[in-house]
């Protein structure tokens, strides 16, 4: 047995992105797929961060421009305002 | 140009975490494009050619920072929270108990929300509000990495990151969309 056969969930939360980038080393990817088999919590965790990568991955450039929607309601304030 | 619109966006953004104003930060994206079509013929692909904009792009904005006198240390852009955990440590056994560090409640399985649910326009407008909130450059990592779909690498070349301060960068983003996520798919599925 080594150490990573003792990993808690806990430490497993840490380790999801790291595994779904398939970034682990392979003992390290080995013991959080035999946690994930043995454990329902951990499972769901991987699920919820799988869809956050595949949901972020449906935003197009809408969702994210703060700063133009900025710029356009300071060009509506300094229009209100007047020359 | 249709580069120039693709990576506009996130030019102007980056440029806008070292420098002081909107409009400086577009003079800033400007520059880099000059930058980039002078050297273009000394382009050796060694890196991807939109890593090697935004290297051009980040030099120029930092260059324009210290101009400014406007010290953004590493921390302002990358948020104070890069050692907080994941998930809230209250949902695991404390040190002392039995099963030390195993669940106490199981997480939200949202595995049995329909799709059409889950997936619809709310829930990325969620998403996207959620990415606003993060601290500027561990909302650029996610953007680049899981909304643009760049690869670790190019994403630590483009910022200039070591490759733990990306992943961990992109670890707590996730991190928090997820806990925006789960927020948001809670109120969906009581709906």
């Amino acid at each position: 047995m080594s150490v990573t056969d003792e990993l808690a969930c806990s430490e497993i939360v840490e380790l999801v992105n790291g595994y779904l980038d398939g970034e682990l080393p392979e003992d390290l990817r080995a013991a959080v797929e035999a946690h994930m088999a043995r454990c329902d919590g951990c499972d769901a965790v991987l699920a919820q961060f799988r869809a956050t990568v595949r949901l972020t991955g449906a935003l197009t450039e809408e969702h994210l421009t703060p700063a133009q929607r900025d710029t356009l309601r300071e060009a509506f304030r300094g229009w209100r305002a007047g020359p | 140009m249709a580069l120039v619109d693709t990576l506009g966006p996130s030019m102007r953004r980056v440029a806008r975490m070292y420098v002081s104003t909107d409009a400086v930060a577009d003079e800033v994206v400007q520059d880099a494009w000059v930058g980039v079509l002078r050297g273009l013929d000394g382009f050796q692909g060694r890196s991807s050619l939109r890593t090697w904009i935004f290297r051009i792009l980040v030099n120029i904005a930092k260059t324009q920072g210290q101009r400014e006198a406007r010290s953004v240390p590493f921390a302002s852009l990358a948020g104070d929270d890069l050692g907080q955990p994941a998930w809230d440590p209250s949902a695991f056994r404390g040190p002392e108990e039995e099963l030390a560090g195993h669940w106490i409640s199981l997480p939200f399985d949202w595995r049995g929300l329909p799709e059409e649910r889950a997936g619809g326009a709310e829930t990325l407008r969620a998403i996207g509000a959620a990415i606003e909130t993060l601290p500027p450059m561990q909302a650029e990592v996610i953007r680049l990495r899981d909304v643009l779909g760049w690869t670790s690498e190019e994403v630590r070349n483009a910022l200039d990151l070591t490759e733990t301060n990306q992943r961990v960068l992109l670890h707590r983003a996730r991190a928090k969309v997820r806990r925006a996520l789960e927020d948001h798919l809670r109120i969906v599925s009581e709906a």
